[in-house]
């Protein structure tokens, strides 16, 4: 991107400088526009917690650090585009992760599935990381000045993402009958919610957004604010596949789950997941840490 | 644990020369650090500039491509600093602001303000020459430049940066921090880190 | 290259093989010269047997301290109250086991091997800062760890910046950076808490409380009882003696616990005038002594978790092995080329 003499173009932010825009008034999100950040933001939140579960449990340390930083890049994202939602009701980052139920996240369903094995991690890493991938890149051009920026940071850190899974697939794929079998498995038990990761948004008021068409490759403006997913599904069904073979392995058949993380339908694993996330918070409420 | 279990290892290969001095032109530099013209502004800009990544503490704000920019309110004497974090979950950024709104009331601006951006993305280009010389002189490889804004294609030799083989071999592409990828020189042994592209 | 000959002289006891390594005495007379000129020695230089050996122990068990010191912060990964802390609490513990990585590599200089360490550390025969076989059963110990273990660590290794051998010398310089970081952090999160509400308050205090001794032991015995300090005085591996370190640690921490606002828990803590030092009351070595032995309270769990993971890994770990030893088949062909190459160690 090019740095712009429009200033509220250009200025875009992390949790504390949204709070802070917030009070001189200057980047409110819109009700949908909220919804839709809150959606995407919890989908890098629970992500990125499900990978901080790993640490000191990793395979080798190199993965430790490994999962850690793209936990970390994610809980980047994830914060950013909550303050950025959040701004909407006059609710923090915190207020969001922390002290909503479950029914109130709207994450896909992918992102709450438990880490598994190492092989199950590396199969939603893989599906997560071709989702991140096309949806950044596209929303980059969103005329949403925020979370075009946002998006346009995480591009080039999804990136490293996608290429650690696609190295691991290709090396538990190929690597020893065991992780052959492992790998397999782990890709069936998470194509189910391959489904829900590209069904257009919901729950995005009538009229409020318009959505951002698929080619990002030339120059020219667009006139939306979210990103077109099926496109997206195009090409995840054209790289996903390729990949999984090339790695000697069988695209899935199982049937996909009906989802609706959207809409605040979840499986048993998020529950759980955000009693422990949500604990000392909540033991806590209206404090500063 | 053996190191073939590692991702993308990969052998430096001697004799690939790349300048580790990235000369970055008028343009880009301008982009990097966005000094103000104004006065009053680039006092303040000055006094931020001195700020130091906690975590690499030989380089500046200014440095790095960290500082984006500085507005002065004659009017009212309020200050607003901008900077931009490395990586989206960088926790330096937090201590980084302290230390600008510490340093400037040190100096007597008490209404301070610091703005996080995130657009334009930063990227190590921005990183300047004599910071890139620090950062070797400390011990770090520096990162060479990025191609076309895309990927950067690893498997190009890594410069030790204690007696400058060309002879290096990736041991773990993720380092202590999220900037940086652990390396061994094959000549001196040198353990060392490398400030990736990014 | 680390020769083989250098390779068994590491594993001799008392330097007996010194001799062969450097029949005319060139090496040594070098080596002391570096001592003695304040400078490096570095891996390919002469070293006695003995020298290597000491290294090796102190900085394996330095990579072990920061592996097994990731565990009472990861305990709080997932429960960390706010995504600000929960970001700073995994770059930290990434960062630890970076600098582990790093620590690795530095002693794999003098002729161990990674897996040899690894090893020594899962089965329980590696020893490593006993300060991690204490437990973190509330969020402010994330403090703690930070301003007081990692406090001492620093004064610990700040000297270390200077040790004699290069690569440890000059790890230990970005590590120390990085560890100052850490403890400003800790600082941080104390004094949050100690800003915030009654129970928060509370909650700091019995922590310093529990951390503030353990943390103080991390020095070592006194000078009286500690066995190794002298040869590694003399080698400039070591700089400081454990009781010098220990108080300037003292004099660091109570200016800032005034700051803070906690009671450090030393009735015997004054200042002592003649001295230009804080005076500080003794320590309960016993329970140094019970930690040590493997009665503390998470000796069990820290290398079990470590060896668990370890174990639970071991498929992943061989297919990328066999991964790449058949990359490395088929790429035989084309090795000329340019390309990156997979190694296969």
């Amino acid at each position: 991107m090019i740095p712009t003499t429009n200033r509220s173009a250009s200025t875009a932010l992390t949790p504390e400088a949204i709070a802070e825009s917030i009070a001189a008034d200057e980047t409110v999100a819109s009700e949908p526009v909220a919804l839709y950040a809150l959606g995407l933001g919890d989908d890098a939140l629970v992500l990125a917690h499900r990978l901080g579960e790993w640490i000191t449990h990793a395979p080798e340390l190199e993965e430790d650090v490994a999962l850690g930083n793209i936990g970390l890049d994610l809980l980047g994202h994830a914060r950013s585009l909550l303050t950025y939602a959040g701004s909407a009701w006059g609710t923090s980052e915190d207020d969001l992760a922390y002290f909503r139920g479950e029914s109130e996240f709207r994450n896909r369903q992918l992102f709450e599935q438990p880490n598994g094995d190492f092989a199950h991690t590396i199969a939603r890493q893989l599906f997560a990381s071709v989702y991140f991938d096309g949806l950044y890149r596209a929303l980059r051009r969103s005329t949403d000045p925020t979370l075009a920026a946002i998006a346009a940071k995480a591009t080039k850190e999804v990136d490293y993402h996608l290429d650690h899974s696609v190295q691991w697939l290709l090396r538990l794929g190929l690597g020893t009958e065991e992780s052959h079998r492992r790998m397999q498995r782990g890709l069936d038990a998470m194509w189910p919610f391959v489904g829900e990761l590209f069904r257009a948004e919901t729950g995005l008021p009538e009229g409020g957004v318009a959505h951002v068409p698929l080619d990002v490759t030339d120059g020219g403006t667009l006139g939306g604010v979210v990103v077109d997913l099926e496109p997206l599904r195009s090409a995840f069904d054209e790289i996903v596949p390729r990949l999984i073979t090339d790695a000697g392995l069988t695209v899935p058949t199982v049937p996909f789950a009906r989802g609706g993380g959207r809409e605040g339908r979840h499986t048993e694993a998020l529950g759980p997941m955000l009693a422990e996330m949500q604990v000392l918070a909540r033991a806590h409420p209206g404090v500063t840490w | 644990m053996t190191s073939a279990s590692t991702l993308g290892e990969t052998r430096g290969h001697g004799g690939v020369e790349r300048g580790h001095i990235v000369h970055a032109d008028a343009v880009l530099e301008r982009q990097a650090r966005p000094r103000p013209l104004n006065e009053a502004e680039r006092a303040i800009w000055d006094l931020a500039a001195t700020v130091v990544d906690p975590e690499v503490p030989v380089l500046t704000i200014e440095d790095l491509g960290v500082l984006r920019g500085v507005t002065f309110a004659t009017a009212s004497g309020s200050v607003t600093v901008e900077i931009t974090p490395t990586y989206s979950g960088c926790p330096a950024v937090d201590a980084m602001r302290d230390d600008i709104v510490g340093v400037l009331h040190g100096n007597g601006y008490d209404d301070v303000s610091v703005k996080v951006v995130l657009a334009p993305a930063w990227t190590t280009d921005w990183l300047s020459d004599e910071g890139r010389t620090k950062l070797e002189e400390y011990g770090i490889a520096a990162p060479g430049p990025r191609r076309g804004g895309g990927t950067v294609s690893l498997g190009l030799g890594i410069r030790c940066p204690r007696c400058g083989s060309m002879h290096t071999r990736q041991l773990s592409r993720f380092g202590s921090t999220s900037c940086k990828a652990l390396y061994v020189c094959q000549r001196c042994q040198e353990p060392f880190d490398h400030f990736k592209e990014h | 290259m680390v020769t083989p000959t250098a390779r068994a002289a590491a594993t001799e006891t008392g330097g007996v093989r010194d001799a062969d390594d450097d029949p005319q005495g060139d090496g040594r007379r070098r080596f002391e010269e570096l001592l003695a000129s304040e400078s490096r020695v570095e891996p390919t230089d002469w070293m006695p047997a003995a020298y290597r050996k000491t290294l090796i122990r102190q900085i394996s068990q330095h990579a072990h301290s920061e592996i097994i010191g990731m565990q009472p912060e990861g305990n709080w990964i997932t429960r960390a109250p706010s995504l600000k802390r929960k970001a700073i609490l995994m770059a930290k513990v990434q960062d630890e086991a970076g600098h582990g990585l790093y620590l690795y590599s530095a002693a794999q200089t003098l002729g161990i091997d990674r897996e040899e360490m690894f090893d020594q550390l899962i089965t329980g025969r590696a020893k490593y800062s006993s300060i991690f076989n204490y437990t973190t059963p509330t969020w402010a110990d994330m403090g703690s760890i930070g301003w007081l273990v990692d406090g001492a660590a620093i004064c610990n290794q700040v000297p270390l910046c200077r040790a004699s051998y290069g690569p440890y010398g000059r790890a230990m310089v970005r590590i120390c950076k990085e560890e100052s970081f850490h403890q400003r952090q800790g600082f941080e999160i104390l004094l949050a808490l100690m800003n915030g509400t009654e129970e928060q308050r509370a909650m700091a205090q019995e922590s310093v409380n529990r951390w503030y001794a353990p943390a103080l032991m991390m020095f070592g015995p006194p000078d009286a009882d500690s066995p190794n300090s002298q040869q590694s005085m003399a080698w400039n591996i070591k700089r400081f003696s454990n009781d010098e370190l220990r108080q300037r640690f003292v004099d660091m921490l109570v200016p800032q616990a005034e700051i803070l606002g906690v009671t450090l828990p030393d009735p015997a803590i004054r200042w002592n005038e003649e001295r230009g030092h804080y005076d500080f009351g003794d320590l309960d070595w016993t329970e140094f002594s019970e930690v040590l032995a493997g009665r503390g309270p998470a000796n069990a769990v820290r290398v079990s978790r470590r060896r668990t993971a370890h174990e639970n890994g071991a498929w992943v770990r061989e297919a990328a092995r066999a991964y790449a030893d058949k990359q490395a088949t088929a790429s035989a062909a084309s090795r000329a080329s340019a390309a990156p190459e997979k190694i296969a160690s």
